[in-house]
């Protein structure tokens, strides 16, 4: 595999079971896949085979019976098993996002589209200025700490001084930002209805103009359209040329209206983008007053301010601080490797009593809290989900056990009655559910795990101290404390939600957004619901979209528009998109790479032209020969005789061998493992073993392939 | 192919449209004068976007729903039929009359009237007094499996319905046949004191498919009996039919979105689009020449299990208002050649005709 792109998801021996009345069902068991940056990788199976359980996991949504016996979900170096619900709402919907299958209930009937649209959006923005002013009063506390400890000199206004910049710097910014969408939006209208106009297509004029100076108005700001009196003129003339217009279909005086607004609005978007906070550091610290110069002659006025005393030495202070933090922390690091060790020891033999355990745990987690450098930045590391994960990870173990002797005494007794009744001669209905007993070797090696993992990562960072730039680190950290103090005080309003959504539909193929955005779903045909799923999901930027099916409820010319859809954003958005089917026929346009799924195991992987053109393994043949192409006319489809196993008693060799008319007896004895065809082409069947018989694929598959072949040349 | 057109006609529909009315002004017209035939033996496929009104068309057929107007004639016998393009007719003959003052017009106008009144009449009788031995012969297999059959009856009950239905008391005779249905369907005696929530997807369709041959039909309207399936059990049923269709000689109508389905299946195609037939033609010609634009858009839109060509496909989109000028003309349903129809007018007629002469 390529190494050179980035990882953004990893999935490792993820098995997860299902909780059921009848015994465990083992719905996914033992896969392992990545997904790198920009790419679709396809998850094709029948229902039934863990695809969807997969998605669920990824996202955190499993149903409440489910148990993550063991694996790692690794996300931007979390491991997402083991992160708290707190942390999961910070990545659920903003990183990885999911389209579902059905578009009908995935939308609230009740609800207009623009709501449903802007809700996210508007809570998000609430929730992330309290967790931005959480953050940066916890920072600003450490670094005041560490200053002090540090030796700089004592400045008590300084922070003060800091906010304030901020202060006139979102001042500024937030009304810039939004007139500047709306300078954006506005041309686009405008142009639009000049289009129009000259294809004498325009059907209501007074409200259609409306709507463009609307815009006008709205984009009114002292840094893009300067002159207020000027855009209140061409207001009123517009409205009033298209008023007469309506009467007299002649508008002849509307277009050079028009036109002028355009090149107003063209002139106010070229514009350079003012330094908002070199302005507030002028305003502030030297003092000086806004008078009514453009962006650029402010710019350059400002930019000497940046190099202003209290910057530098603001800096210098913070270099000075985080090079104290850092040194404390490796210290404490140094010393919490030990502890770690020491844990790792007594925790990977047998298990110590349980006082016993949590006393070692506390004690690793406080040494790794102690450790944390507070003054670090990107709060993405193991070291604070350590004690969360290994509490619940010994959690775990000891509800395992209650359970393990609960089901025994379940068991024990059934069997007795079962006994009893059968040596009455009464040949019993009832079955005895078999014993499914949690593997607490198992969980305690997740255990140790979690401690290894941490123990890589210290060393790590121990080893890498030496290579840190604080010059740079000290400059991008005043760049965060600016940002973060500006989420603080950024508000997103309703109206500022709403152009965003309108936006985003526009973006997704929904034509006349703005009226689309007051219905109801049930006032949209079922792709139209299908955009407006993925709408919602894109509004938060996700890294990551899961589509579970999203086209299977609908038909051939729409899904062909939802696929092109979802490739378009992918390209424009550099997404990675993880498409859940069981249509083969669909992928072949989507994905980079196909994994093919069978009763809760990958069983084929590799990319799209692997497995369309050599695929290996029986059941991607079946898979394949089982959809009907446009020539494969009066041949009789091979259908995958049987049905799925049943995942509560999973078969004991090769889940596929009793429907597979290939099978061997090993088939029946063990499971075959990943045989490697390719760099990239992994399949798991002992057809590929080199003792193996040489086995060809159906006909219908091969003389396929080698139409397409054919064809391709 | 050349032999169907011989072939004898089994189901012929004739200008059926069944309209809806959605309040006192509109009405959405689910199927607007569409015409087809089909002969004995064969499957004719319908395809269409969903809410095109194929569904109806084939619930129109059944009697499902009372059409509004055009016929229906099943083995030579009008089974049902519609009065409302009678009642057009008189109602646009009285309004000429009042205006009218040429002696030898009224007398024509009168006789128009007369004759719609006796068509409404017979019609109307022809629609009450079907035989229903007849009807019998029609069955049904619909979309969803799990949706179509009653959760609070057993298998047997399921299938046997339709003969309790008809007056058959044997319980014996009953219980002979199910049985024999389920092992024609591949499933097992056992399963007929089941309830249908026991069953995979594809068993259930088997159900659905059991209960509409115990009644000896000779034609089948399969709706989509395949959309709501997984993929591998998809040709499971496909290939049910197909071996139905052959040992026990149905003719079938199959409704469905999915063409490469269609393709595989049918022998001849009718497209449908808002209410519309827009083109019908057997399988193989309708693939080598997509004429109507609606028709090549489908064909553009249908996804393939091979990359490359994949890689290349253009969808083509159909934009109806760019797509045709029909403002000097009305389109209407013509042969290009023999067996294959397009709805077009005559600009179309003479470019569609000279794409099919060059081959």
């Amino acid at each position: 595999m390529s190494n050179e792109r980035e990882k953004k998801l990893q999935v490792k021996d993820l098995t997860i079971s299902f909780r059921t009345i009848n015994g465990k069902l083992q719905a996914v068991r033992d896969i392992s896949f990545d997904l790198y940056k920009g790419e679709t990788l396809a998850i094709v199976g029948e229902s039934g085979s863990g695809k969807s359980a997969t998605s669920k996991t990824i996202l955190g949504i499993s149903a409440a019976n489910t148990i993550v016996e063991s694996g790692e979900i690794l996300y931007d170096g979390r491991d997402l098993l083991k992160i708290s619900e707190d942390d999961y709402h910070k990545i659920r919907g903003d990183k990885i996002s999911m389209v579902f299958q059905d578009p009908l209930s995935s939308l609230n009937p009740i609800m207009r589209i623009g709501n449903q649209i802007t809700e996210a959006m508007l809570l998000k923005n609430k929730a992330n200025r309290k967790e931005s002013h959480k953050k940066l009063s916890a920072t600003l506390a450490a670094l005041d700490d560490a200053m002090k400890a540090s030796g700089c000199d004592e400045d008590k206004d300084r922070f003060s001084t800091f906010k304030k910049i901020i202060g006139v710097q979102s001042k500024y910014e937030a009304p810039y930002s939004q007139a500047h969408s709306n300078a954006v939006a506005g041309l686009k209208a405008a142009e639009d209805m000049l289009l129009a106009i000259r294809k004498e297509a325009v059907a209501n004029p007074v409200s259609e103009a409306k709507e463009v100076v609307d815009y006008f108005k709205a984009s009114v700001d002292r840094f893009v359209v300067n002159d207020a009196d000027t855009v209140k003129e061409l207001y009123s003339s517009i409205m009033k040329a298209a008023r007469s217009a309506a009467k007299t279909h002649n508008y002849d005086e509307m277009v050079p209206l028009l036109e002028k607004g355009c090149s107003l609005l063209k002139a106010a978007i070229e514009e350079e983008v003012p330094d908002f906070f070199a302005l507030g550091c002028w305003t502030v610290l030297d003092g000086n007053v806004l008078g009514d110069e453009d962006a650029t002659a402010l710019n350059k006025k400002t930019a000497a301010s940046l190099g202003s005393p209290f910057i530098i030495g603001f800096i210098a202070d913070i270099k000075k601080a985080l090079e104290y933090t850092s040194d404390k922390s490796v210290k404490d690091m140094k010393k919490a490797l030990e502890v770690l060790a020491e844990a790792k020891r007594r925790l990977s033999s047998d298990m110590p009593d349980k006082a016993d355990v949590d006393r070692i745990v506390k004690g690793v987690s406080d040494a790794v809290e102690k450790a944390i450098d507070p003054l670090e930045t990107v709060k993405d590391s193991y070291a604070y989900t350590f004690r969360v994960s290994i509490d619940s990870a010994v959690k775990t173990y000891y509800d395992d056990i209650a359970r393990n002797q609960a089901e025994e005494k379940r068991f024990l007794k059934q069997t007795a009655r079962y006994e009893k009744l059968e040596a009455k001669g009464k040949a019993p209905e009832a079955k005895v559910a078999p014993l499914s007993l949690a593997d607490l070797k198992l969980v305690q090696e997740n255990l140790v795990k979690i401690l290894s993992n941490m123990q890589q990562q210290f060393e790590k960072r121990v080893s890498d101290v030496s290579l840190f730039d604080f010059d740079k680190r000290s400059r991008s950290f005043m760049l965060w404390l600016r940002d973060t103090a500006m989420a603080e005080i950024r508000v997103v309003t309703k109206s500022m939600a709403k152009d965003r959504a309108i936006r985003v539909m526009e973006q997704v193929g929904i034509t006349e957004a703005r009226k689309r955005y007051r219905q109801y779903p049930f006032e949209f045909s079922g792709g139209m619901r299908q955009r407006i799923v993925i709408a919602i999901s894109l509004t938060a930027n996700p890294d990551i979209l899961i589509c579970d099916e999203p086209t299977t409820a609908l038909d051939v010319t729409i899904q062909a528009q939802i696929l092109e859809l979802i490739n378009k954003l992918k390209e424009e958005r550099n997404l990675s998109v993880i498409f859940i089917t069981h249509d083969l026929g669909v992928v072949a346009n989507m994905a980079d790479r196909i994994a093919v799924m069978y009763a809760g195991k990958i069983v084929e992987y590799g990319t799209a032209d692997e497995i369309f053109y050599h695929p290996a393994h029986p059941y991607t043949w079946a898979l394949l020969a089982s959809i009907p192409d446009l020539d494969s006319k009066g041949n009789k489809l091979e259908s995958i005789p049987g049905t799925p196993p049943n995942m509560i008693y999973p078969p004991k060799g090769d889940a596929f061998a009793a429907r597979n008319k290939y099978a061997m007896e090993i088939d029946f004895e063990e499971q075959p493992p990943m045989f490697k065809i390719t760099d990239t082409h992994y399949a798991a069947t002992w057809l590929l073993h080199p003792n193996a018989p040489h086995v060809e694929m159906p006909e219908i598959v091969r003389d396929r392939i080698a139409r397409m072949n054919g064809g391709a040349k | 192919m050349s032999e169907v057109s011989n072939k004898e006609v089994l189901l012929r529909v004739e200008n059926l449209c069944q309209y809806f009315k959605l309040d006192r002004t509109t009405v959405n017209k689910a199927v607007d004068n569409v015409s087809f035939d089909i002969h004995k033996g064969e499957v004719f496929g319908l395809v269409g976007e969903s809410g095109c009104g194929k569904t109806t068309t084939g619930r129109s057929i059944i009697r499902l729903y009372d059409c509004t107007s055009g016929s229906v004639y099943f083995k030579g016998q009008r089974i049902c039929a519609g009065i409302q393009s009678y009642k057009d007719a008189i109602s646009a003959a009285r309004k000429e009359k009042s205006s009218c003052k040429d002696p030898a017009r009224l007398e024509e106008l009168n006789k128009v009237i007369e004759d719609n009144r006796a068509a409404i009449k017979s019609a109307k009788a022809d629609h009450k007094n079907v035989d229903r031995s007849l009807l019998n012969q029609i069955q049904m297999i619909f979309q969803d499996p799990i949706a179509s059959l009653d959760p609070r009856m057993t298998v047997r009950d399921i299938i046997a319905e339709g003969l309790i239905i008809k007056g058959i008391k044997d319980k014996e005779y009953i219980d002979n046949k199910v049985y024999e249905m389920l092992e024609t369907v591949g499933l097992v005696r056992e399963h007929a004191s089941r309830y249908p929530h026991e069953f995979s997807g594809g068993q259930r369709q088997r159900i659905g498919i059991a209960r509409a041959i115990i009644m000896e039909p000779s034609l089948i309207i399969a709706d989509e009996p395949i959309s709501a399936l997984d993929v591998s059990i998809r040709a499971q049923v496909m290939n049910l039919l197909n071996d139905l269709r052959e040992s026990m000689g149905l003719t079938i109508l199959f409704i469905a979105h999915d063409l490469s389905v269609v393709k595989y299946f049918s022998d001849r195609i009718g497209v449908m689009y808002y209410g519309k037939m827009v083109e019908l033609a057997p399988s193989d010609e309708l693939f080598r020449h997509p004429l109507h634009p609606y028709t090549r858009s489908l064909l553009s839109a249908i996804p393939q299990p091979d990359p490359n060509y994949e890689k290349n496909r253009k969808r083509i989109v159909y934009n109806p208002v760019a797509d045709h000028d029909y403002r000097n003309s009305t389109p209407s349903f013509r042969e290009v050649e023999p067996g294959h129809f397009v709805l077009c007018d005559d600009a179309e007629f003479e470019k569609y005709s000279k794409i099919v002469s060059q081959g």
